[in-house]
Protein backbone atom coordinates (compact mmCIF):
# COMPACT_ATOMS: atom_id res chain seq x y z
CA UNK A 1 0.00 0.00 0.00
CA UNK A 2 1.79 3.48 -0.84
CA UNK A 3 2.46 5.43 2.09
CA UNK A 4 -0.42 8.37 1.03
CA UNK A 5 -3.04 5.54 0.89
CA UNK A 6 -2.03 4.12 4.26
CA UNK A 7 -2.07 7.52 6.09
CA UNK A 8 -5.63 8.50 4.89
CA UNK A 9 -6.75 5.03 5.69
CA UNK A 10 -5.05 5.44 9.40
CA UNK A 11 -6.88 8.80 9.78
CA UNK A 12 -10.17 7.46 8.65
CA UNK A 13 -9.70 4.71 11.22
CA UNK A 14 -9.37 7.48 14.30
CA UNK A 15 -11.93 9.36 12.61
CA UNK A 16 -15.07 7.22 11.76
CA UNK A 17 -15.20 4.66 14.55
CA UNK A 18 -18.17 3.08 12.27
CA UNK A 19 -16.61 2.73 9.28
CA UNK A 20 -14.22 -0.19 9.05
CA UNK A 21 -11.44 0.94 6.68
CA UNK A 22 -8.95 -1.98 5.00
CA UNK A 23 -6.17 -1.72 7.29
CA UNK A 24 -5.87 -5.65 8.93
CA UNK A 25 -3.63 -6.60 6.96
CA UNK A 26 -1.40 -3.63 7.03
CA UNK A 27 -0.98 -3.77 10.67
CA UNK A 28 1.81 -5.96 12.56
CA UNK A 29 2.14 -6.23 16.46
CA UNK A 30 -0.24 -4.04 18.32
CA UNK A 31 -2.41 -2.95 20.79
CA UNK A 32 -5.89 -4.41 20.85
CA UNK A 33 -6.98 -1.01 21.49
CA UNK A 34 -5.31 0.90 19.02
CA UNK A 35 -7.84 2.75 17.65
CA UNK A 36 -9.49 3.87 21.04
CA UNK A 37 -6.29 4.66 22.52
CA UNK A 38 -5.00 7.13 19.44
CA UNK A 39 -9.10 8.55 18.99
CA UNK A 40 -8.82 9.42 22.77
CA UNK A 41 -5.25 10.87 23.03
CA UNK A 42 -5.99 12.90 19.71
CA UNK A 43 -9.46 14.49 21.03
CA UNK A 44 -8.03 15.20 24.72
CA UNK A 45 -5.17 16.72 22.97
CA UNK A 46 -7.46 19.33 20.85
CA UNK A 47 -10.13 19.82 23.87
CA UNK A 48 -7.05 20.51 26.19
CA UNK A 49 -5.71 22.90 23.34
CA UNK A 50 -9.25 24.24 23.60
CA UNK A 51 -9.52 24.18 27.79
CA UNK A 52 -6.04 26.24 27.37
CA UNK A 53 -7.48 29.14 25.38
CA UNK A 54 -10.89 29.31 26.90
CA UNK A 55 -11.01 28.77 30.57
CA UNK A 56 -13.98 31.04 31.07
CA UNK A 57 -16.20 29.85 28.94
CA UNK A 58 -15.29 26.07 30.16
CA UNK A 59 -16.26 27.48 34.05
CA UNK A 60 -19.60 28.80 32.55
CA UNK A 61 -20.45 25.94 30.46
CA UNK A 62 -18.86 23.25 32.88
CA UNK A 63 -16.20 20.47 31.44
CA UNK A 64 -18.53 18.16 30.83
CA UNK A 65 -20.26 20.38 27.74
CA UNK A 66 -17.36 22.07 27.41
CA UNK A 67 -16.27 18.47 26.14
CA UNK A 68 -19.54 17.81 24.27
CA UNK A 69 -18.17 21.57 22.28
CA UNK A 70 -14.64 20.65 21.89
CA UNK A 71 -15.96 17.43 19.88
CA UNK A 72 -17.94 19.54 17.76
CA UNK A 73 -15.32 22.09 17.18
CA UNK A 74 -13.02 19.62 16.26
CA UNK A 75 -15.31 18.05 13.42
CA UNK A 76 -16.78 20.79 12.03
CA UNK A 77 -13.09 22.81 11.92
CA UNK A 78 -10.23 20.19 11.71
CA UNK A 79 -7.14 20.83 12.98
CA UNK A 80 -4.81 22.21 10.39
CA UNK A 81 -1.66 23.55 11.84
CA UNK A 82 0.96 21.38 13.84
CA UNK A 83 0.78 24.62 16.70
CA UNK A 84 -1.83 23.67 18.71
CA UNK A 85 -1.88 27.27 20.29
CA UNK A 86 -4.25 28.51 16.74
CA UNK A 87 -6.31 25.36 16.55
CA UNK A 88 -9.27 27.60 18.77
CA UNK A 89 -8.96 30.67 16.01
CA UNK A 90 -12.79 29.75 14.86
CA UNK A 91 -14.10 28.62 18.43
CA UNK A 92 -16.15 32.12 19.32
CA UNK A 93 -17.73 31.70 15.97
CA UNK A 94 -19.16 28.30 16.76
CA UNK A 95 -20.64 29.02 19.69
CA UNK A 96 -22.33 32.32 18.51
CA UNK A 97 -24.07 29.82 15.85
CA UNK A 98 -25.04 26.75 18.12
CA UNK A 99 -28.68 25.84 19.38
CA UNK A 100 -27.91 24.79 22.19
CA UNK A 101 -25.78 27.29 24.19
CA UNK A 102 -28.43 30.29 22.91
CA UNK A 103 -29.62 30.03 26.64
CA UNK A 104 -26.31 31.78 27.18
CA UNK A 105 -26.24 34.47 24.70
CA UNK A 106 -22.79 36.47 26.68
CA UNK A 107 -20.89 33.10 25.77
CA UNK A 108 -20.04 33.81 21.83
CA UNK A 109 -18.58 37.14 22.91
CA UNK A 110 -16.78 35.86 25.92
CA UNK A 111 -14.96 33.49 24.08
CA UNK A 112 -14.51 36.11 21.41
CA UNK A 113 -12.46 37.66 24.77
CA UNK A 114 -10.94 35.13 25.63
CA UNK A 115 -9.09 34.86 21.77
CA UNK A 116 -7.95 38.16 21.82
CA UNK A 117 -6.36 37.02 25.64
CA UNK A 118 -4.32 34.51 24.00
CA UNK A 119 -3.10 36.62 21.08
CA UNK A 120 -2.31 39.03 23.59
CA UNK A 121 -0.39 36.47 25.49
CA UNK A 122 1.76 35.56 22.42
CA UNK A 123 1.88 39.00 20.92
CA UNK A 124 4.77 40.92 19.82
CA UNK A 125 6.86 42.92 22.99
CA UNK A 126 6.94 46.87 22.32
CA UNK A 127 8.91 48.84 24.93
CA UNK A 128 6.44 51.07 26.57
CA UNK A 129 6.44 55.19 26.53
CA UNK A 130 8.03 55.57 29.84
CA UNK A 131 5.85 57.90 32.82
CA UNK A 132 8.49 60.63 33.07
CA UNK A 133 8.84 60.92 29.08
CA UNK A 134 5.17 61.37 29.02
CA UNK A 135 5.23 63.78 31.82
CA UNK A 136 7.47 65.87 30.32
CA UNK A 137 5.75 66.53 27.01
CA UNK A 138 4.47 69.94 26.77
CA UNK A 139 0.70 70.13 25.50
CA UNK A 140 1.30 71.25 22.03
CA UNK A 141 3.59 68.35 21.26
CA UNK A 142 1.59 65.53 23.24
CA UNK A 143 -1.38 66.67 20.67
CA UNK A 144 0.74 66.56 17.58
CA UNK A 145 2.04 63.03 18.34
CA UNK A 146 1.88 59.87 16.59
CA UNK A 147 1.95 56.69 18.95
CA UNK A 148 2.54 52.97 18.24
CA UNK A 149 -0.67 50.97 20.18
CA UNK A 150 1.16 47.91 21.60
CA UNK A 151 0.41 44.99 19.53
CA UNK A 152 -0.92 43.32 22.38
CA UNK A 153 -4.00 45.35 22.79
CA UNK A 154 -7.62 44.33 21.22
CA UNK A 155 -11.00 45.93 22.31
CA UNK A 156 -14.51 43.99 21.91
CA UNK A 157 -17.84 45.66 22.44
CA UNK A 158 -20.53 43.43 23.28
CA UNK A 159 -24.36 43.86 24.99
CA UNK A 160 -23.13 41.64 27.86
CA UNK A 161 -20.59 42.39 30.79
CA UNK A 162 -17.93 40.20 29.09
CA UNK A 163 -15.25 42.21 30.74
CA UNK A 164 -16.87 42.09 34.07
CA UNK A 165 -17.76 38.30 33.36
CA UNK A 166 -13.83 37.73 32.79
CA UNK A 167 -12.29 39.29 35.53
CA UNK A 168 -14.77 37.53 38.06
CA UNK A 169 -12.74 34.14 37.05
CA UNK A 170 -9.91 35.12 37.62
CA UNK A 171 -8.00 32.88 39.90
CA UNK A 172 -8.60 34.48 43.35
CA UNK A 173 -10.55 37.10 41.61
CA UNK A 174 -12.56 39.79 44.09
CA UNK A 175 -15.19 40.42 40.65
CA UNK A 176 -18.51 39.42 41.76
CA UNK A 177 -20.30 37.85 38.30
CA UNK A 178 -23.12 40.87 37.31
CA UNK A 179 -26.20 40.27 38.88
CA UNK A 180 -27.98 41.37 35.37
CA UNK A 181 -26.17 40.41 32.02
CA UNK A 182 -28.02 42.74 29.74
CA UNK A 183 -25.37 45.47 30.31
CA UNK A 184 -23.44 46.80 27.24
CA UNK A 185 -19.91 46.88 28.16
CA UNK A 186 -16.55 47.55 25.93
CA UNK A 187 -13.99 45.15 27.10
CA UNK A 188 -10.08 46.14 27.00
CA UNK A 189 -7.19 43.91 26.39
CA UNK A 190 -4.16 44.94 27.63
CA UNK A 191 -0.33 43.53 28.80
CA UNK A 192 1.39 45.86 30.97
CA UNK A 193 4.47 44.08 32.08
CA UNK A 194 3.79 40.87 30.86
CA UNK A 195 0.38 40.12 31.93
CA UNK A 196 -2.76 39.97 30.34
CA UNK A 197 -5.39 41.98 31.82
CA UNK A 198 -9.34 42.96 31.13
CA UNK A 199 -10.15 46.01 31.74
CA UNK A 200 -13.72 48.01 31.43
CA UNK A 201 -13.72 50.29 28.18
CA UNK A 202 -16.04 52.88 26.70
CA UNK A 203 -16.55 53.20 22.91
CA UNK A 204 -14.85 56.83 22.88
CA UNK A 205 -11.77 55.22 24.72
CA UNK A 206 -11.38 52.32 21.96
CA UNK A 207 -11.84 54.86 19.46
CA UNK A 208 -9.46 57.04 20.21
CA UNK A 209 -6.90 53.87 20.50
CA UNK A 210 -8.02 53.05 16.99
CA UNK A 211 -7.30 56.26 15.63
CA UNK A 212 -3.86 55.85 17.09
CA UNK A 213 -3.56 52.41 15.43
CA UNK A 214 -4.51 53.59 12.42
CA UNK A 215 -1.79 56.39 12.57
CA UNK A 216 -3.56 59.88 13.52
CA UNK A 217 -1.94 62.09 15.63
CA UNK A 218 -3.25 62.66 19.45
CA UNK A 219 -5.72 65.38 18.74
CA UNK A 220 -7.49 63.21 16.06
CA UNK A 221 -8.12 60.43 19.07
CA UNK A 222 -9.09 62.71 21.13
CA UNK A 223 -11.31 64.37 18.66
CA UNK A 224 -13.00 61.33 17.52
CA UNK A 225 -13.59 60.18 21.63
CA UNK A 226 -15.06 63.50 22.37
CA UNK A 227 -17.43 63.04 18.98
CA UNK A 228 -18.74 59.40 20.83
CA UNK A 229 -19.00 60.98 24.75
CA UNK A 230 -18.76 64.99 25.19
CA UNK A 231 -17.74 64.13 28.89
CA UNK A 232 -14.36 62.00 27.15
CA UNK A 233 -11.87 62.88 30.50
CA UNK A 234 -9.03 62.48 27.96
CA UNK A 235 -6.70 62.93 31.38
CA UNK A 236 -7.58 60.03 33.17
CA UNK A 237 -7.51 57.88 29.90
CA UNK A 238 -3.99 58.94 29.07
CA UNK A 239 -2.68 58.15 32.37
CA UNK A 240 -4.63 54.72 32.52
CA UNK A 241 -2.60 54.17 28.52
CA UNK A 242 0.27 54.57 30.76
CA UNK A 243 -0.04 52.47 33.40
CA UNK A 244 -1.40 49.89 30.89
CA UNK A 245 1.94 50.03 28.70
CA UNK A 246 -0.62 50.67 25.49
CA UNK A 247 1.29 53.35 23.80
CA UNK A 248 5.22 53.82 22.71
CA UNK A 249 6.74 56.73 20.53
CA UNK A 250 5.54 56.30 17.08
CA UNK A 251 8.71 54.63 15.17
CA UNK A 252 10.32 57.48 13.10
CA UNK A 253 9.77 56.95 9.34
CA UNK B 1 26.17 21.69 8.67
CA UNK B 2 27.81 21.99 11.93
CA UNK B 3 29.59 18.41 13.53
CA UNK B 4 28.56 16.41 16.35
CA UNK B 5 27.63 18.04 19.38
CA UNK B 6 29.84 18.13 22.30
CA UNK B 7 29.11 15.16 24.49
CA UNK B 8 29.68 17.11 27.83
CA UNK B 9 26.29 18.55 27.84
CA UNK B 10 25.46 16.53 30.47
CA UNK B 11 22.02 16.04 31.90
CA UNK B 12 19.19 18.59 31.45
CA UNK B 13 15.25 18.85 31.92
CA UNK B 14 12.28 20.13 30.08
CA UNK B 15 11.55 23.04 30.63
CA UNK B 16 8.01 23.96 31.58
CA UNK B 17 5.97 27.07 31.84
CA UNK B 18 5.10 26.25 36.12
CA UNK B 19 9.02 26.62 36.41
CA UNK B 20 9.82 29.72 34.80
CA UNK B 21 9.66 31.60 37.73
CA UNK B 22 11.90 29.17 39.45
CA UNK B 23 14.61 28.91 37.22
CA UNK B 24 14.73 32.91 36.72
CA UNK B 25 15.06 33.30 40.28
CA UNK B 26 17.39 30.31 41.38
CA UNK B 27 21.24 29.82 40.21
CA UNK B 28 22.29 27.96 37.25
CA UNK B 29 20.32 24.47 38.89
CA UNK B 30 20.81 21.89 35.68
CA UNK B 31 23.18 21.18 32.55
CA UNK B 32 20.91 22.53 29.94
CA UNK B 33 16.90 22.88 28.96
CA UNK B 34 15.13 21.54 26.47
CA UNK B 35 12.03 23.23 25.14
CA UNK B 36 9.12 22.49 23.07
CA UNK B 37 9.58 24.04 19.56
CA UNK B 38 5.66 25.31 19.32
CA UNK B 39 5.22 26.46 22.78
CA UNK B 40 7.62 29.83 21.59
CA UNK B 41 6.04 30.28 18.13
CA UNK B 42 4.59 33.84 19.59
CA UNK B 43 5.83 36.75 17.91
CA UNK B 44 6.73 37.52 21.98
CA UNK B 45 5.73 37.51 25.18
CA UNK B 46 6.41 36.02 28.20
CA UNK B 47 7.06 32.97 26.86
CA UNK B 48 9.55 33.60 24.57
CA UNK B 49 11.09 36.06 27.11
CA UNK B 50 11.61 33.41 29.81
CA UNK B 51 13.04 31.36 26.66
CA UNK B 52 15.73 34.24 25.87
CA UNK B 53 16.38 35.27 29.04
CA UNK B 54 17.41 31.61 30.14
CA UNK B 55 19.33 31.13 26.74
CA UNK B 56 22.07 33.41 28.32
CA UNK B 57 22.26 30.71 31.56
CA UNK B 58 21.65 27.62 29.92
CA UNK B 59 22.74 25.59 26.20
CA UNK B 60 18.76 25.42 25.07
CA UNK B 61 17.81 22.46 23.09
CA UNK B 62 14.37 23.31 20.51
CA UNK B 63 12.18 20.03 20.48
CA UNK B 64 9.82 20.08 18.04
CA UNK B 65 6.09 18.04 17.94
CA UNK B 66 4.56 19.65 15.14
CA UNK B 67 6.44 18.93 12.13
CA UNK B 68 5.23 15.94 11.38
CA UNK B 69 8.09 14.78 9.32
CA UNK B 70 6.54 12.01 7.74
CA UNK B 71 3.73 12.72 6.48
CA UNK B 72 3.04 12.37 2.68
CA UNK B 73 0.68 14.76 2.29
CA UNK B 74 -0.51 17.86 4.20
CA UNK B 75 3.09 18.83 4.67
CA UNK B 76 3.20 22.80 4.43
CA UNK B 77 6.75 24.34 5.10
CA UNK B 78 5.20 26.81 6.65
CA UNK B 79 5.82 25.20 9.84
CA UNK B 80 9.44 24.77 9.23
CA UNK B 81 9.78 28.36 8.19
CA UNK B 82 8.46 29.48 11.73
CA UNK B 83 11.20 26.64 13.40
CA UNK B 84 13.76 28.21 11.87
CA UNK B 85 12.44 31.70 12.52
CA UNK B 86 12.88 30.50 16.22
CA UNK B 87 16.34 28.64 15.57
CA UNK B 88 17.75 31.93 14.09
CA UNK B 89 16.81 33.75 17.77
CA UNK B 90 17.18 31.39 20.17
CA UNK B 91 20.59 29.47 18.47
CA UNK B 92 20.31 26.22 20.06
CA UNK B 93 22.85 23.57 20.96
CA UNK B 94 20.22 20.75 19.69
CA UNK B 95 17.57 20.54 17.34
CA UNK B 96 14.95 17.78 16.97
CA UNK B 97 11.79 16.07 15.57
CA UNK B 98 10.20 12.66 15.50
CA UNK B 99 10.21 9.86 13.82
CA UNK B 100 6.76 9.98 12.89
CA UNK B 101 3.55 11.56 10.86
CA UNK B 102 0.56 13.73 11.71
CA UNK B 103 -1.15 14.81 9.37
CA UNK B 104 -3.46 13.96 5.60
CA UNK B 105 -4.57 16.84 3.79
CA UNK B 106 -5.89 19.59 5.22
CA UNK B 107 -6.07 17.98 8.63
CA UNK B 108 -3.54 17.95 11.25
CA UNK B 109 -3.91 15.15 14.24
CA UNK B 110 -1.41 16.82 16.06
CA UNK B 111 -0.18 13.52 17.75
CA UNK B 112 2.77 11.30 16.59
CA UNK B 113 1.38 8.69 14.56
CA UNK B 114 3.87 5.57 13.46
CA UNK B 115 5.23 4.66 10.05
CA UNK B 116 5.80 1.66 8.32
CA UNK B 117 9.48 1.00 8.52
CA UNK B 118 9.19 0.65 4.48
CA UNK B 119 11.90 1.88 1.27
CA UNK B 120 9.48 4.61 0.65
CA UNK B 121 8.66 5.98 4.00
CA UNK B 122 12.49 6.13 4.38
CA UNK B 123 13.12 7.97 1.21
CA UNK B 124 10.12 10.47 2.48
CA UNK B 125 11.82 10.64 5.81
CA UNK B 126 15.30 11.28 4.39
CA UNK B 127 14.29 14.13 2.14
CA UNK B 128 12.05 15.60 4.84
CA UNK B 129 15.29 15.78 7.15
CA UNK B 130 17.36 17.10 4.34
CA UNK B 131 14.62 19.82 4.03
CA UNK B 132 14.82 20.67 7.50
CA UNK B 133 18.19 21.04 8.08
CA UNK B 134 18.97 23.43 4.94
CA UNK B 135 15.78 25.22 6.30
CA UNK B 136 17.78 25.72 9.78
CA UNK B 137 21.25 25.28 8.26
CA UNK B 138 21.89 22.82 10.40
CA UNK B 139 22.00 19.04 11.32
CA UNK B 140 19.19 18.06 13.34
CA UNK B 141 17.98 14.60 15.48
CA UNK B 142 15.30 12.42 14.56
CA UNK B 143 13.68 10.92 17.90
CA UNK B 144 12.16 7.15 17.79
CA UNK B 145 8.62 7.18 19.76
CA UNK B 146 6.31 5.10 21.55
CA UNK B 147 3.54 3.50 19.56
CA UNK B 148 0.24 1.23 19.76
CA UNK B 149 1.04 -0.68 16.77
CA UNK B 150 3.42 -1.71 14.24
CA UNK B 151 3.02 -2.00 10.80
CA UNK B 152 3.71 -5.40 9.18
CA UNK B 153 6.12 -5.94 6.46
CA UNK B 154 8.83 -3.18 6.59
CA UNK B 155 11.64 -2.94 4.99
CA UNK B 156 13.91 -2.52 7.85
CA UNK B 157 13.37 -3.28 12.02
CA UNK B 158 13.45 0.08 13.86
CA UNK B 159 17.52 0.14 14.62
CA UNK B 160 18.13 -0.50 10.98
CA UNK B 161 15.45 2.12 9.37
CA UNK B 162 16.99 4.93 12.70
CA UNK B 163 20.91 3.56 11.19
CA UNK B 164 19.95 4.15 7.61
CA UNK B 165 18.15 7.55 8.03
CA UNK B 166 21.06 8.95 10.20
CA UNK B 167 23.56 7.59 7.16
CA UNK B 168 21.56 8.86 4.77
CA UNK B 169 20.67 12.45 5.66
CA UNK B 170 23.57 12.93 8.12
CA UNK B 171 20.86 13.64 11.00
CA UNK B 172 21.58 12.43 14.19
CA UNK B 173 19.43 9.94 16.56
CA UNK B 174 17.56 10.97 19.81
CA UNK B 175 17.09 8.01 21.22
CA UNK B 176 14.06 7.74 23.79
CA UNK B 177 15.19 4.81 26.04
CA UNK B 178 11.34 4.89 28.21
CA UNK B 179 9.81 4.79 24.33
CA UNK B 180 11.68 1.52 23.68
CA UNK B 181 10.30 0.27 27.25
CA UNK B 182 6.62 1.46 26.26
CA UNK B 183 7.21 -0.35 22.97
CA UNK B 184 8.56 -3.70 24.27
CA UNK B 185 5.41 -3.77 26.97
CA UNK B 186 2.87 -3.13 24.09
CA UNK B 187 4.51 -4.88 20.83
CA UNK B 188 6.92 -7.21 22.51
CA UNK B 189 9.79 -5.79 21.28
CA UNK B 190 13.10 -6.43 22.97
CA UNK B 191 14.51 -2.69 23.70
CA UNK B 192 17.78 -4.02 24.83
CA UNK B 193 18.43 -5.36 21.42
CA UNK B 194 17.37 -2.20 19.55
CA UNK B 195 20.14 -0.08 21.48
CA UNK B 196 22.54 -3.07 20.64
CA UNK B 197 21.57 -2.21 16.83
CA UNK B 198 21.63 0.50 16.52
CA UNK B 199 25.26 2.29 15.57
CA UNK B 200 26.80 4.23 18.07
CA UNK B 201 28.36 7.01 15.74
CA UNK B 202 24.64 8.22 15.54
CA UNK B 203 22.71 8.67 19.04
CA UNK B 204 23.43 12.31 20.38
CA UNK B 205 21.02 12.16 22.88
CA UNK B 206 19.22 10.57 25.43
CA UNK B 207 15.33 10.85 26.73
CA UNK B 208 14.25 9.70 29.77
CA UNK B 209 10.56 9.44 31.13
CA UNK B 210 7.85 8.21 33.05
CA UNK B 211 4.95 6.04 31.50
CA UNK B 212 1.80 5.04 33.23
CA UNK B 213 0.44 1.30 33.17
CA UNK B 214 -3.66 0.92 32.32
CA UNK B 215 -5.65 -2.14 31.62
CA UNK B 216 -5.76 -1.47 27.70
CA UNK B 217 -2.05 -0.86 27.27
CA UNK B 218 1.59 1.04 28.58
CA UNK B 219 0.32 5.30 27.91
CA UNK B 220 3.84 6.72 27.43
CA UNK B 221 2.28 10.22 29.44
CA UNK B 222 5.36 11.76 30.91
CA UNK B 223 3.53 12.28 34.07
CA UNK B 224 5.87 10.13 36.65
CA UNK B 225 9.50 9.23 37.90
CA UNK B 226 11.60 7.34 35.13
CA UNK B 227 10.94 3.37 36.12
CA UNK B 228 13.37 1.11 37.54
CA UNK B 229 13.35 -1.04 33.77
CA UNK B 230 14.68 1.79 32.45
CA UNK B 231 17.07 2.96 34.35
CA UNK B 232 18.49 -0.20 33.67
CA UNK B 233 18.02 0.54 30.09
CA UNK B 234 19.52 3.57 30.19
CA UNK B 235 22.47 2.43 31.63
CA UNK B 236 22.54 0.11 28.91
CA UNK B 237 22.34 2.73 26.18
CA UNK B 238 25.02 4.69 28.02
CA UNK B 239 27.71 1.69 28.16
CA UNK B 240 27.13 1.60 24.01
CA UNK B 241 26.65 4.80 23.10
CA UNK B 242 28.89 6.69 25.74
CA UNK B 243 28.24 9.94 27.70
CA UNK B 244 25.24 11.06 25.52
CA UNK B 245 23.82 14.34 26.80
CA UNK B 246 20.10 13.46 28.70
CA UNK B 247 17.07 14.84 29.08
CA UNK B 248 14.16 14.28 32.03
CA UNK B 249 11.34 14.87 29.85
CA UNK B 250 7.59 15.42 32.27
CA UNK B 251 4.43 17.02 30.90
CA UNK B 252 1.19 15.04 32.86
CA UNK B 253 0.81 16.69 35.69
CA UNK B 254 4.38 18.66 36.59
CA UNK B 255 5.30 18.48 39.78
CA UNK B 256 7.85 21.11 41.46
CA UNK B 257 10.89 22.11 39.66
CA UNK B 258 13.00 19.77 42.37
CA UNK B 259 11.66 16.34 41.33
CA UNK B 260 12.75 17.18 38.06
CA UNK B 261 15.92 17.96 39.36
CA UNK B 262 15.94 14.69 41.42
CA UNK B 263 15.34 12.71 38.50
CA UNK B 264 18.72 14.66 36.15
CA UNK B 265 20.95 14.40 39.37
CA UNK B 266 19.78 10.37 39.43
CA UNK B 267 20.25 10.34 35.52
CA UNK B 268 23.83 12.26 36.38
CA UNK B 269 25.30 9.71 38.76
CA UNK B 270 24.76 6.86 35.86
CA UNK B 271 25.68 9.09 33.14
CA UNK B 272 29.63 10.33 35.01
CA UNK B 273 29.89 6.56 36.02
CA UNK B 274 29.66 4.71 32.60
CA UNK B 275 32.13 2.54 31.53
CA UNK B 276 31.47 3.06 27.29
CA UNK B 277 32.00 -0.01 25.12
CA UNK B 278 29.91 -2.89 26.53
CA UNK B 279 26.49 -4.55 24.89
CA UNK B 280 23.25 -4.59 26.13
CA UNK B 281 21.75 -7.69 25.77
CA UNK B 282 24.83 -9.96 26.97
Amino acid sequence: MLLEHLQVRFAAALLEPAAAPELATAIGAHVPQWRQLYRSHVQAAWEKALANSFPVVRALVGAEFFAVLAREYARMHPSGDGDLNRFGAHFADLIATLEHTRALPYLGDVAALEWSVQCAYYAADMAPLPRERAAAMLPQELLASRFEVHPAAAWIESDFPIATIWRAHLPESHVLLPETLDRHECALVARPGWQVVVVESSAAETAALAALRSGGTMDDAIGIALGLDPQFDFARTFVRWLDLDLLAPAPVL
Amino acid sequence: MQNRIDSSLGTGIGLRAPHYRDLLDRPRCTDWLEAHTENYFGDGGYDLHALTTLRERYPISLHGVGLALGSAAGWSTGHLLRVAALVRRIEPVLVSEHLSWSSVAGRHFNDLLPLPMTRAALDLMCARVAQMQEALQRRVLVENISSYLHFARGDYDEAGFLNELAARSGCGILLDVNNLYVNQCNLGIDAAAVIDAIAPAHVEEIHLAGHLFTADAVIDHHGARVADEVWMLYECALRRFGRVPTLIEWDTDVPALDVLLNEAAAARRRHDAVNCGEACAA
